[in-house]
């Protein structure tokens, strides 16, 4: 954060009875540096350090695994500035007990907690009054410069949960020597669901790989995704992702579709994280046995990492539906901002000087996938920016995937924001599995499932 | 007389009580660690997730389970017509039945042949070669396994397929995938797993068993299989119930390997009573603990229930 955004700050702070010359002034007078100022008015504990305990963020592991940088380099700099503590977070495939139960105590060890998904758990941290809004500390600035997909994301009931920072978005990509060996070009992204399936039809029938194309069963990485790409208004009013709406009906015919250039183990679960990660679609896009892939951008650049040449990799936004809406879904991994811990304002100066670092993002978006995560930074003036003079070290599809935030969605906030696609996939899997053989019947019976866990809910 | 009733005289009210006191404080101090132990870490626990199971106490909207309000036995009932617990229970009890047998009766069989080989190195070697998946951590053998049954980089398909051609690459086995192969697949595993590890408990009750008895029954023209089942098997059967009653239970109350295989998938086999109590407690909308404890409650009596059968069943009949 530098000075300017500091006085901002304060003046916003100070709105309703001093003007941000008034600030200027006093500060003038006083003669105070830019952390005197902020002692003087009582805002700024976070420059002044009048905290009893050094700012204590808590990472999810996976951020630290992806981002070296972030230990090794940015929390030592910041540290220069003022004290932090960092650390892991103590929690394990999303599950987010320990946070909770400190909440109750109203007490938290931590001031705030860098991996939080807004549809995966900010729904449970809200309603247990776990977490507070970040409104009172970022600073306007810092908020307008937000992609407004990301920010309408971060937003619930009016307020900001979540200070946005690594992005992950549901885009196609396709292994280039594969795609080659079949006969297509393999600088050509299919632009329809229908040239898709006929691509990934070619790559089996001219025996260049075994499986045409590959996806993640997990609803909210195909199903959702792909009804996107129909239209974006597919949740009810309350929040939950429609099963039954005619966007998610088609969604559910293109991957049975899909089915059949997939290996045959494409629904099975993951091995790890309760069945989420490290899924079958991996194994086989990892081992070069799978020509097209529909997932998160990191999937694709960890495993042509480990390819000999992975520079046949290509990335690009998902097939479309002529006339749809073209969209695809996306979540920002955030952070949090303890409702009992201390250092608020310094916690979002902290996660301002993260978010805008452009080391992390030349570690995403870099043109070598190996190490690359892929993640997109949520900032307009970032993007703005490289869009003028695109960095020598940024990867080519960066553009092409950004521009795909213009038209996406991100799966609404919900309590069951997660679990009502693992409660209704046994319902639509059915379907996948030719169990059932009418889509919207599925569908139905998906919904249903939901609805009834839904209902035990005391506070639906 | 009168004298002597005189001098043996009961003792005095004071005295018993200091004896007593006394004796009760250079004693009872060294019990309080275990007493400690059990009670705050054994029995306590067990009161609370009792207690806790006719409440209902949701993690994320109450406070605590003492805010929680108390619905007697609202749960149980809700529980016992629940689809998913019924058949949650009936999945783990056929697993169990498919995984207690090869657990017991492999290791068994394996220990009587190492005991038959009479060169010390070989049979040292045996022992070392059995006891190295015991030596292995858990994550790492679900990691092996998960490997070994892969469709598309494990070596069992690759067998299958590209070796022999038995399947193609559309019909192969998907081993964890299948509803009819799971819990063979994973019992397989265990049986790998556990093989060494219980060999060594049979090998040594075998040790125990006087060599004299063979040697007369021999004497006697009885068959090495009546000779088995006669002395070996009834010998045995001590460490027989040991094992049958541990592995009863950590078969019907498995959980790691079903999530691990499975995950949260409501229709798979693998999402048995255990799964759906872990998910209602730490996953699912409120997260209803009182339920997920009523649950665990149904499951674990069913358990005791069955595990006082396996005591009478192998009861000493001597």
């Amino acid at each position: 954060m530098d000075d300017r955004d500091v006085l901002e700050d304060l003046a916003e702070r100070l709105e309703a009875g001093m003007s941000r010359a008034d600030v200027l002034t006093r500060g003038a007078v006083a003669g105070a540096s830019i952390y005197g100022l902020s002692a003087l008015f009582g805002a700024g504990t976070a420059f002044a350090g009048m905290e009893a305990r050094p700012l204590t963020p808590t990472f999810y592991q996976w951020i630290y695994g992806l981002y070296p940088d972030i230990p090794g380099k940015l929390n030592k700099e910041y540290a220069k500035r003022t004290r932090l503590d960092a650390k892991i977070a103590p929690v394990q495939g999303f599950g987010i007990d320990r946070f909770v139960a400190e909440a109750k105590k109203k007490k938290s060890t931590w001031d705030v907690y860098v991996g939080m998904t807004p549809f995966v758990e900010m729904g449970a941290l809200i309603e247990s009054g776990t977490i507070e809004p970040w409104d009172k500390y970022i600073s306007k600035s810092v908020l307008n410069d937000l992609i407004p997909s990301i920010r309408a994301e971060a937003t619930y009931k009016g307020n900001i949960w979540s200070f946005p920072f690594l992005l992950d978005i549901i885009i196609q990509a396709w292994n280039g020597e594969l795609v080659k060996k079949a006969g297509l070009n393999p600088n050509k992204a299919p632009k329809t669901w229908d040239e898709f399936i006929a691509n990934a039809k070619k790559v089996v029938s001219s025996k260049a790989a075994p499986y045409g194309a590959v996806f993640d069963a997990h609803g909210w990485r195909s199903l959702a995704p792909i009804a996107h790409t129909f239209s974006t208004n597919v949740y009810t009013p309350e929040g939950l992702f429609d099963f039954t709406s005619d966007a998610a009906v088609n969604a559910l015919e293109i991957m049975k579709r899909l089915m059949e250039v997939a290996p045959k183990n494409i629904l099975e679960e993951g091995k790890v994280d309760g069945g989420v990660n490290t899924t079958p679609d991996e194994e086989a896009f990892a081992a070069r046995q799978a020509a097209y892939y529909i997932k998160y951008q990191n999937a694709p650049t960890r495993f042509a990492g480990t390819w000999p040449d992975p520079s046949v990799l290509h990335i690009a936004g998902l097939p479309k539906k002529p006339g749809g809406a073209g969209g695809t879904v996306f979540w920002n991994t955030g952070a949090a901002l303890f409702k009992y811990g201390q250092n608020k304002r310094q916690a979002a100066d902290y996660m301002r000087f993260l978010t805008y670092d452009v080391r992390i993002w030349q570690h995403a978006l870099g043109k070598d996938v190996r190490g690359a995560s892929g993640q997109l930074s949520p900032y307009k003036s970032h993007w703005a920016k490289w869009e003028k003079s695109p960095p020598p070290w940024m990867a080519d599809w960066a553009f092409t995937v950004r521009k795909e935030l213009a038209t996406s969605k991100a799966i609404r906030t919900h309590k069951f924001g997660l679990t009502q696609f693992v409660l209704g996939k046994p319902a639509w899997e059915a379907y996948l599995k030719g169990d059932e053989k009418n889509a919207r019947k599925a569908l139905a019976k998906a919904k249903a499932l939901v609805q009834a866990e839904v209902k035990k809910s005391r506070k639906p | 007389m009168a004298s002597r009733a005189a001098t043996v005289r009961p003792p005095s009210s004071f005295h018993t009580i200091w004896r007593s006191t006394t004796r009760f404080a250079r004693t009872w101090p060294y019990l309080i660690p275990a007493l400690v132990f059990f009670v705050g870490w054994q029995l306590w626990p067990i009161i609370r997730a009792l207690w806790i199971s006719f409440t209902n106490f949701s993690f994320l909207l109450d406070d605590s389970p003492e805010s929680a309000k108390w619905i007697g036995f609202e749960n149980y009932v809700n529980a016992l017509q629940d689809p998913l617990v019924r058949d949650g229970l009936l999945n783990a009890a056929i697993f169990t039945a498919i995984f207690l047998p090869g657990m017991v009766f492999l290791p068994m069989v394996t220990a009587v042949l190492v005991d038959r080989v009479r060169n010390q190195k070989l049979a040292t070697t045996y022992r070392l070669i059995l006891l190295i998946p015991a030596m292995i951590p858990g994550p790492l053998i679900f990691i092996l396994w998960v490997w070994m049954y892969s469709n598309g980089i494990g070596p069992i398909n690759y067998v299958l397929v590209d070796v022999l051609g038995v399947y193609d690459l559309a019909n192969q086995p998907t081993w964890l995938g299948s509803t009819n192969t799971t819990f063979v697949s994973l019992a397989l595993m265990e049986w790998w797993w556990g093989l060494g590890f219980h060999t060594m408990f049979y090998l040594a009750g075998l040790s125990t068993i006087p060599k004299e008895l063979y040697e007369s029954a021999r004497v006697d023209g009885a068959s090495e299989w009546r000779i088995f089942w006669k002395i070996t098997f009834a010998r045995l059967r001590p460490i027989l119930l040991v094992l049958v009653v541990l592995r009863f239970g950590t078969a019907y109350a498995l959980i790691d390997e079903y999530i691990l295989t499975g995950g949260f998938d409501r229709s798979k086999p693998t999402y048995t009573w255990t799964v759906y109590m872990w998910d209602t407690a730490f996953q699912v909308g409120d997260q209803n603990r009182g339920y997920a404890a009523a649950i665990g409650w149904i499951g674990t009596v069913g358990m005791l229930a069955v595990v006082l059968w396996l005591f009478y069943a192998f009861r000493n009949r001597d």
